[in-house]
């Protein structure tokens, strides 16, 4: 590189750099030294070291009673199993899709693709308000059904579990359908015919052709649901009830009502740690199936 | 007496590939290109050919060596300084741009009025045949066209020496080789010196003043066309200037000018050679198309016949063994059968002798 | 292959992903001023209310009205104010980062690359955490500078992924074409690189401005009082109880992305064409 190149890149990569490191590294290393502090009595924090804001998530409370009672890690479990739900159902419900819209000539394709991403660009919130009336007992969803006469009592879906799953898989959908349709879509076709060719059912083919060929569609969708999935509370505050507590909720009320940092602190770092695992481990199984293929 | 228009000494450039072993590209390269050459650099991909031009244009740095252009030194300058163009492989048109604003650039980055501007781009694209498509844009050009506009955006500047990156590359064969004619036309018009880099044999041998033919970073040999394909100096350049037959021999005698030649298989073959040792190992060069059915020459056996319309290939085993020979008739009055014995007569001053190990 | 079970399966998806936002377009319409949710003829008057320009409301409901229209049209300004700065300045470190990125060769390459996407993918109530208690710490007051910021850190990784996309797909021989044919490397930015680089930067820009308009949960840690934006404004609205406005306001929110997504999109496929 020759001296004027150099000063190029310093002059383009030196703002972005300080910013993010200021503003995003260092905010990220103050939640690692607040996950070790001392919660102070009335909210503040004491600048001494303390492991029992992780001690807490696990089961033990603190130092002094050390008994067991692991109704923190019981909401992280349900985080996750949530979140794996999540992932489940969205690739359940846009992988035929994903392989229905790229079978469509090059006009409609557009449109679908369009109509998926679409629903991205509208308020989240507002797409979230929309299933809080759709669930609601005199809500659409009941009325119809009540209507045609499938059910007789009204659902009581709103403010359970599953309602926070309908919530996160409708707000999840386009995250998942556009990683496995640009997998899908570069999908050698005759590699199908191919296999069907060759005596395989198509569920064969599915198997073990076009499944094992997506899968890093599938990896980059999954991971991609997951993390934004798995520490959310807006979902569970808007559709959830007392029963549909989630980590995400939990950090919320230790910053903005409890007023203990360190231990929302603590709970953060664990959100992330997952979350860095899950990156770790599929970019890379990801990478080494994408390489197969 | 002038200097040369450019002058290369000992140039070098090595990269790191990404397993982290250096690799020379440019392996002490001296060259000279006199004012108005048509000098092309020739060799298979990765010999140095397209770094040795990017050194030239300024987009590569030597690491070791001289470039001069008419006696400076233009290694310190960046691209933009020099007084040289280039014309690219995919051709670089800028898209956002009318073609008569592609043309133009040159002028207008250098803050030349838009009236004489107007003028420059009106003649070049007439010297390329395209004086009525100022206002398209590249994308509604078809390849051949697209290459004539990077042509004049290449020349509208009058630049002291025209690189040219393999421009007919991306060309169907018939329109490439009647651009290969239209190019020696428009340098022999401007007397613009260029450089010409390819991979084409035939591109070489049909427009070049002078063949430099690269390999690994070097060159090795240079030189007109037809000396190139008629005493290539080494079996590198023997086999990579078109289909060639490389015969393993030792020099038995020579007897005025005439070197009597002893094939592995034990037949004799004659060459018109000066300066050859007797004893000494050869290796002897015969192009396909030097040889024919004849009355006396090299007998063998007719092992395959391949009919390629204007052209008949055949594969001969030479009697007594010693690999197989390629021949290339042009007007087969007869075509002989698979099996068949033949003898091949060529032409002694057409038989080039090589050091063995060359 | 068996396509009409496929067709009906896709096409039942594509109802659930639109149905819900439908359900709020017809009751913002419903005139039933007791329950929204029973079908009572059509009405504007909710998206009157929204904008303070009924008077013929019972009074009860009304004092709601007076006073929340005025809050939203702030918040309203707060979002336009934030997405407008963020967008601003996401662009020009996204942009000079996918820049150097694309063009130079160095040492940590690969660092710069991955790094500048973890923003995104960081969850956001963590970041959103994270600059709170960096705020508060650092002694600086939550307000839209403080939204601005930290809105920046994340969006800059998206508008750098757009961009890079761009480049990557530019044939580096213009570049190296207007160089060979004088342009000094500032005009070569501004008549080769910039112009080709439009349609990445316009998109990119674009999504920014919507991830913005649209962000809750990080605005939601780092907003004070008096800084409320549009989608903390809605949150609270809901939690506090389904009114009918509420469909009205939803609505116009969901034209308006529509609007812009239609907006970008377009411009997305011009620039292919290009």
């Amino acid at each position: 590189m020759t001296h004027r190149q150099r000063v190029q890149l310093f002059l383009l990569l030196t703002p972005v750099t300080v910013f993010l490191g200021v503003f995003f590294l260092i905010p990220l290393g103050t939640i690692a030294v607040y996950s070790l502090l001392t919660p102070g009595l009335y909210g503040g924090v004491e600048w001494s070291f303390y492991h029992w804001n992780y001690g807490r998530i696990f089961g033990w409370a603190d130092g002094i009673t050390e008994v067991f009672e692991p109704v923190y890690l019981h909401i992280l479990l349900r985080s996750l199993g949530l979140a794996a739900a999540t992932v489940a159902i969205c690739l359940v419900l846009c992988y035929p899709v994903a392989f229905w819209v790229a079978g469509l000539a090059p006009r409609w394709r557009m449109l679908f693709l369009f109509l998926i991403t679409l629903p991205f660009f509208a308020s989240l919130i507002v797409r979230l308000y929309a299933w809080l009336l759709l669930l609601k007992p005199s809500g659409l969803l009941n009325t119809v059904l009540m209507g045609l006469g499938v059910i007789t009592e009204p659902l009581d879906i709103l403010y359970t579990p599953v309602a926070v799953i309908l919530g996160m898989v409708y707000i999840f959908l386009p995250f998942m359908f556009l990683p496995l349709f640009a997998s899908i879509d570069t999908l050698d076709r005759s590699l199908i015919e191919a296999s069907g060719d060759l005596g395989a059912r198509p569920v064969q083919t599915l198997l073990k052709v076009v499944l094992p060929m997506t899968v890093p569609g599938i990896v980059a969708g999954g991971v991609i649901v997951f993390i934004p999935a798995v520490g959310n509370f807006i979902v569970p505050d808007v559709l959830g009830g007392a029963k549909g507590l989630m980590t995400g909720n939990l950090i919320e009320q230790q910053f903005l009502s409890s007023r203990n940092w360190p231990f929302g602190s603590a709970l953060a770092m664990v959100i992330m740690a997952l979350v860095l695992g899950v990156l770790l481990v599929f970019s890379n199984r990801a990478r080494r199936a994408g390489g197969r293929t | 007496m002038p200097g040369p228009l450019l002058e290369i000494r000992a140039a070098r450039r090595s990269f790191t590939t990404p397993e982290g072993r250096d690799f020379a590209a440019l392996d002490g390269i001296d060259l000279r290109v006199e004012d108005g050459e048509f000098v092309t650099l020739l060799g298979p991909s990765g010999c140095g050919k397209t770094t040795l031009l990017r050194a030239i244009a300024g987009f590569e740095q030597i690491d070791d060596g001289v470039i001069r252009l008419d006696g400076a030194d233009i290694g310190p300058l960046p691209p933009h300084r020099r007084p040289v163009n280039t014309v690219f492989q995919s051709y670089a048109l800028f898209p956002h741009m009318s073609v008569a604003r592609n043309v133009g650039y040159a002028l207008e980055v250098r803050g030349v009025a838009r009236k004489s501007r107007e003028a420059a781009v009106t003649e070049a694209l007439a010297k390329v045949g395209l004086a009525q498509f100022g206002a398209r844009r590249p994308a509604q050009l078809s390849g051949g066209q697209r290459q004539r506009v990077a042509l004049a955006r290449a020349i509208v500047a009058q630049p002291r020496l025209l690189l040219l990156d393999e421009p007919l590359s991306a060309l169907d064969r018939n329109l490439r080789q009647q651009m290969q004619i239209e190019l020696k036309d428009l340098q022999n018009r401007l007397g613009i010196a260029f450089v010409f880099v390819t991979h084409d044999q035939e591109e070489a041998l049909t427009m070049s003043d002078r063949i430099v033919v690269m390999r690994a970073g070097r060159i090795e040999q240079a030189g007109p066309p037809r000396e190139i394909f008629r005493a290539p100096k080494s079996r590198f350049v023997a086999e990579f200037i078109g289909e060639t037959n490389l015969l393993p021999a030792v020099v038995r005698a020579t007897v005025g000018g005439m070197a009597e030649l002893s094939l592995e298989g034990g037949q004799v073959l004659h060459a018109r050679a000066d300066s050859l040792r007797p004893g000494a190992k050869v290796v002897a060069v015969l192009r396909p198309t030097d040889l024919a059915p004849a009355e006396q020459g090299l007998a063998g056996i007719v092992r395959r016949v391949i009919y390629l319309g204007a052209d008949l290939h055949l594969r001969v085993e030479p009697e007594g063994g010693g690999g197989e020979i390629g021949v290339i008739l042009r007007d087969a009055g007869r075509v002989p059968a698979q099996g068949e014995r033949i003898v091949l007569g060529y032409d002694p001053a057409r038989v080039h002798v090589m050091e063995a190990g060359a | 292959m068996r396509r009409l079970p496929l067709t009906v399966f896709s096409l039942i998806f594509f109802a659930f992903l639109y149905l819900p936002l439908a359900v709020i377009v017809g009751y913002s319409f419903n005139a039933n001023p007791v329950n929204m949710l029973v079908w009572e003829g059509f009405t504007l008057d909710w998206y009157r209310g929204l904008f303070g320009l009924d008077r013929s409301f019972d009074p009860q409901s009304r004092t709601v009205y007076v006073e929340s229209t005025p809050q939203m049209l702030a918040a309203l300004r707060n979002s336009l104010i934030v997405a407008v700065s963020t967008t601003c300045i996401a662009t020009v470190l996204g942009t000079t980062a996918a820049l150097a990125l694309n063009r130079y060769r160095f040492r940590g390459k690969a660092l710069w690359s991955g790094g500048l996407m973890v923003p995104m993918m960081m969850p956001d109530i963590v970041l959103g955490i994270g600059l709170l208690i960096f705020f508060t710490s650092a002694g600086m007051r939550l307000s839209l500078l403080t939204i601005i910021i930290g809105q920046c850190t994340f969006l800059t990784s998206y508008v750098f992924i757009v961009v890079q996309a761009r480049l990557a797909g530019l044939d580096p021989a213009l570049e190296e074409a207007s160089a060979d044919l004088g342009a000094s490397d500032w005009v070569t930015f501004r008549k080769v690189t910039l112009p080709q680089l439009a349609p990445g930067l316009l998109g990119g820009a674009l999504l920014a401005f919507i991830i913005s308009m649209d962000d809750l949960v990080i605005t939601y840690f780092i907003s004070g009082s008096g800084s409320q934006t549009l989608p903390i404004y809605i949150f609270g609205m809901i939690r506090r109880g389904v009114k009918p406005e509420i469909n009205a306001l939803a609505t116009l929110i969901i034209l308006a992305s529509v609007l812009i997504a239609g907006l970008g999109l377009w411009l997305r496929a011009r620039g292919d064409r290009k």
